[in-house]
């Protein structure tokens, strides 16, 4: 179904590998026709900038463990930015196609589906950073201090980490969608997953200042691995070896549960006759 | 009344069909009600004060943020939202005929159960938060309930007017998003921001007379002129969004003409 008939992985690769450029074109074109919800769904993800209020507020008596207002504009800007970098719909795809049956159509293309939303995710980042510079460019004005030219090794870091984190979130995404197979409507455990992530992620509050025996655990749990680990590669805050390591030990992971949890979801999918 | 009573136990029952997702979205009640409260207590752990506000004072605020967040999610969103789709698909139609006011139909026609556990946070929370405080006196509670419902009747009728502007653009529905975004600004005591956006979540987006307005009832911080303010924007308001409504029905002419 999903898959060149006849041919065997490495040709698959390939056929994935010379659609890629098409893939990618035919998904930015999408994207710019619905620029106006797009524009909307990337606005409505300014969360990092009310908790950069609460920080802000807080810290204008004096730092606060070493972190000044302008340490707390600067991560919360970067979280902004990489919460743009790893954003993805597939969750609300899957849940939507399983339980419509849209998926049915998608399994005759010659590629698997999820192959297909993980192009189109990838093509869509340009649009979401392009969208969020009028915000980042307001809060460079109200606190010029904050603008910052990171090292050549935690750019470097930062690049790596943020596409571990960008594969990891669709990963996740993709995970909690394919439950749909089970239950048909799987948007509460994804709620559920996002409510703890908000904590866990560096969303809400800088890992660092977490209570000091709860931040090694934070940093191994998958929560930080999706976002707040490249922001704080960027601005110096966590090591850019062991937190690489740590992002792809749950990219290893989490890429080999979504390959086996699509395959016996996929016969699943087909039991139920659609 | 027994009409709304009749829609609401439909609606319950809507809710439960997908089982294991409803009892997923108990736990994310709790759990978002944690997530909320948690950055204050992560705050306040290093500082004593915050923009003049103590720990009980802000958690007052997210209370009232749980409880006014559970009115939206569990009633405003799913009504007015099922408006957007229904000027799109045409099912409105069936709602205009029938013999009750457009505006009961349309605004109690469904319940999202799950929002119960926001208000419960919320009651929690500021039961807490009093009970730490001190009770508060009876004007002052009576004042912050005011507050309260007109916060929650200037929501209203602002979610209203964006959810008519879909009788003109059909699609609108990613709108109730970013309204749904800017009300989270709601959740810390409203002197926490700048001048610019504390002016604009009193008046544009009225989301600091939810929370913040009955917080400061409550600690008899508000003066008379805001408590007005809030009860003539809550006013203003109902009648304006009714009258657009109005508006908007009379040259609606359905999905199918």
């Amino acid at each position: 179904m999903s898959r060149v008939l006849g041919a065997g992985p490495i040709a698959r690769l390939r056929h994935v590998i010379v659609a890629w450029p098409s893939i990618l074109r035919v998904a930015f074109a999408g994207m710019v026709a619905y620029r106006a919800e797009m524009i909307i769904w990337v606005l409505s993800a300014t969360l990092p900038l009310v908790m950069l209020s609460l920080w802000n507020a807080a810290a204008g008596g004096g730092a606060i463990d070493g972190w000044d207002q302008t340490a707390f504009t600067r991560y919360f800007a970067v979280n902004l930015v990489v919460r743009q970098l790893t954003g993805s719909w597939v969750v609300w795809e899957l849940n939507w196609s399983i339980r419509k049956g849209d998926l049915s159509p998608k399994l005759l293309r010659p590629m698997n589906p999820l192959v297909f939303n993980l192009a189109e995710t990838f093509a869509a980042l340009p649009f979401r950073v392009v969208v969020l510079l009028p915000l980042v460019g307001v809060l460079a004005m109200w606190r010029p201090e904050a603008l910052f030219l990171p090292s050549p090794a935690a750019a470097a870091g930062f690049v790596a980490s943020s596409l571990f984190a960008f594969c990891l979130a669709w990963l996740v995404q993709a995970l909690f969608g394919m439950i749909a197979f089970w239950t048909e409507q799987s948007m509460g455990f994804w709620s559920a997953w996002f409510a703890v992530w908000a904590l866990f992620a560096g969303y809400f509050v800088p890992l660092a200042l977490f209570p000091p025996s709860l931040v090694a655990l934070a940093q191994v749990l998958p929560f930080y691995s999706t976002l707040g680990a490249p922001v704080d590669v960027l601005l110096g805050h966590a090591p850019v070896a062991s937190t690489l390591a740590i992002q792809a030990g749950w990219l290893a992971a989490l890429g080999l549960l979504t390959a086996l949890v699509w395959r016996s979801g996929i016969r699943r999918y087909g039991a139920v006759g659609a | 009344m027994e009409v709304i009573a009749a829609l609401l136990r439909v609606s319950i029952r809507e809710a439960i069909q997908y089982r294991a997702s409803f009892v997923a979205e108990i736990v994310v009640g709790a759990l978002s009600a944690a997530g909320i409260a948690a950055p204050l207590f992560l705050v306040y752990a290093r500082v004593p004060h915050v923009a003049g506000w103590t720990l009980d004072e802000a958690l007052l605020v997210t209370g009232f943020f749980l409880l006014y967040n559970g009115f939206v999610s569990g009633l405003v969103e799913p009504n007015l939202g099922a408006i957007v789709d229904g000027v799109r698909t045409g099912a409105l139609d069936y709602l205009l005929v029938r013999p009750v006011d457009v505006q009961w139909t349309i605004s109690f026609r469904k319940i999202a159960p799950s929002a119960i556990w926001d208000v419960l946070a919320g009651v929690a929370v500021i039961g807490g938060a009093l009970w730490r405080l001190g009770p508060p006196a009876p004007l002052a509670s009576v004042v912050a309930f005011g507050m309260l419902t007109a916060g929650i009747v200037a929501t209203y009728g602002l979610w209203l007017l964006v959810v008519c502007t879909s009788f003109w653009f059909v699609r609108v529905d990613n709108l109730r998003f970013l309204l749904g975004a800017v009300t989270d600004a709601g959740r810390w005591p409203v002197s926490v921001y700048g001048r610019g956006v504390r002016i604009a979540l009193t008046t544009v987006i009225p989301v600091a007379l939810v929370s913040s307005y009955p917080a400061m009832a409550l600690l008899e911080r508000l003066d008379g002129s805001l408590a007005f303010g809030a009860v003539a924007t809550a006013v203003v308001s109902l009648v304006g969004s009714r009258a657009v409504l109005l508006f908007a029905l009379r040259r609606y002419s359905s999905a199918s003409s």
